[in-house]
């Protein structure tokens, strides 16, 4: 079959790695912060999580923090990282 | 980072445009949303092992990225087999794409082929680079000729104006793609129908502005469908969706000299928009008359702008239109008319959405009384009204994301 040398309409996707923080071994007295997308029941789910980490590794305290709506980026990423040691968030409906 | 299955495409596509591929994910069986927080609860406890771990283990350094640059590859000769081609690659959106060769491309790139690497955006969700090479090649796909490009290229540009919020519109799960408005000379020159069928098939330049703009934003924003574009439903207008307004028939003016551009400039418009839905209005004579239908099909529970705000578009008829004018109402009258009449009685909401929806929108939402209505966006002002379409008395109505704003640039020619 003849070939044909077409361009890809991919083009470049700019960003490289970025390095993500060191694990501690383990949670004990870490403080969690829990970055709320705001879509229904997120919270439900990243605090079931939270408190369950709070009592099988002792991690805690908790802190709650909620983007202004799930279509909109947080405002509050720098409080957020000050004030938490790991920080669960969420991406989904 | 916590989410469901069905959605770890989309999850880890952000995690990856954020120079994060290797952030692990969680993932609960779908849904969260839409169900019983106990249910919820318990989900939690099928996850929480995989964050601890996640949170207490350093993860795997990532692999090189893979640079995809604009570069040649080889693909079959034959025409139809391109096609299988053009899907396998996931560069297609279904229809029948023509091959991007370097001739084709430098085509339609014509005089503007030594700036073929100019940045005219930067794409997300993929932080896809789009230079004018880049948008060239997928107008090429799009059997787009080369004086399309600088709509194309105008409306790429507006896209990635942070007040369109560009990143939801990819990936949300509700029915959206950008809507392009063109006005301005630019748009008899080029043959983009303004008049019968206006948001139909049957005309090139709206066919295939409207599809180079849609196959750049799946291509180079990576927005796949049902990958990275989470939409539940999407709408035949991802296919391609270009209109250009009917000055001559309209009695007011324009959209683009509405946001100050001069009536010789020619402008293009994105908007985050569904589907239209129509308003048959055989029978009204009159500019109140008319307003019955309008308001009725656009005061609807299920719409976004009515507890995100937003700018819900109205496309009048020339004829609708012109029985507003008839009545010596402006486009101004004619936005706070329907605007005070689009409205919901907050009884028609459930009452799980009327709790949500106060979260979101207290001013709108919290505090009030069942008989209270709400209008279908938050002012007047935020009504959009174009006019476009051939002789009869339909008009529509075309609901947009709601956290988005409409952009309106100048095309360069």
């Amino acid at each position: 079959m003849s070939r044909l040398s077409v361009l890809s309409p991919l083009g470049t996707a700019a960003g490289g790695i970025k390095p993500l923080a060191r694990r501690r071994g383990s949670l004990r007295g870490l403080r969690i912060g829990i970055l709320d997308n705001s879509k229904p029941n997120a919270e439900v789910l990243l605090g079931r999580v939270a408190e369950l980490l709070v009592e099988r590794a002792g991690a805690g305290p908790i802190a709650l923090w909620r983007k202004p709506g799930a279509s909109h980026p947080a405002t509050v990423i720098d409080e957020v990282v000050a004030s938490s040691d790991v920080v669960l968030t969420g991406s989904a409906d | 980072m916590l989410g469901t299955d069905a959605f770890a495409g989309l999850a880890e596509a952000a995690a990856a445009s954020l120079g994060m591929p290797h952030l692990q994910l969680a993932a609960v069986a779908h849904p969260i949303g839409g169900i019983d927080p106990k249910l919820v609860r318990a989900k939690a406890e099928t996850v929480v092992d995989r964050v601890l771990e996640a949170l207490t283990r350093d993860p795997s350094p990532p692999l090189a990225a893979s640079v995809a640059t604009v570069c040649a590859v080889a693909a079959p000769g034959d025409l139809d087999a391109f096609q299988d081609f053009a899907v396998a690659e996931g560069w297609s959106d279904g229809l029948p794409v023509l091959p991007p060769t370097e001739e084709r491309v430098g085509r339609i790139l014509g005089r503007l082929a030594g700036d073929r690497t100019e940045v005219i955006a930067t794409l997300v969700p993929r932080q896809g680079v789009a230079t004018l090479e880049a948008i060239a090649v997928n107008a090429a796909l799009a059997g787009a000729l080369p004086e399309h490009l600088p709509v194309v290229v105008a409306a790429i540009r507006a896209l990635a104006d942070p007040r369109f919020n560009l990143n939801a519109i990819q990936t949300t799960t509700h029915p959206c793609t950008p809507l392009l408005i063109v006005n301005g000379p630019i748009a008899a020159r080029l043959g983009i129908n303004a008049g019968a069928n206006a948001l139909g098939q049957g005309h090139r330049a709206n066919a295939v502005i409207g599809r180079a703009v849609r196959l750049t934003l799946q291509n180079v924003g990576g927005a796949r469908p049902g990958r990275e574009d989470r939409a539940t439903l999407g709408h035949p207008g991802k296919y391609s969706y270009c209109v250009a307004e009917h000055e001559a028939a309209s009695p007011w003016a324009p959209l683009h000299v509405e946001r100050g551009f001069r009536p010789a400039e020619s402008c293009v418009t994105v908007c985050g928009a569904e589907a239209p839905h129509n308003v048959n209005d055989h029978g009204s004579t009159t500019a109140e008359a008319l307003l019955f239908a309008i308001a009725g099909t656009a005061a609807t529970t299920g719409s976004n702008n009515i507890y995100l705000g937003g700018e819900p578009l109205v496309v009048l008829g020339p004829e609708h239109a012109q029985t507003f004018a008839t009545g010596g109402w402006s486009k101004a009258d004619v936005k706070r008319a329907i605007w005070e009449r689009a409205r919901v009685r907050l009884d028609r909401f459930s009452p799980e959405n009327r709790e949500r929806f106060a979260v979101i929108d207290p001013a709108r939402f919290g505090d009030r009384l069942l008989a209270d209505e709400v209008a279908l966006c938050a002012s007047p002002d935020d009504l959009m009204v174009i006019v476009a379409g051939g002789p009869g008395k339909h008009s529509a109505i075309i609901p947009t994301f709601g956290a988005t704003r409409s952009v309106t640039v100048r095309i360069e020619e």
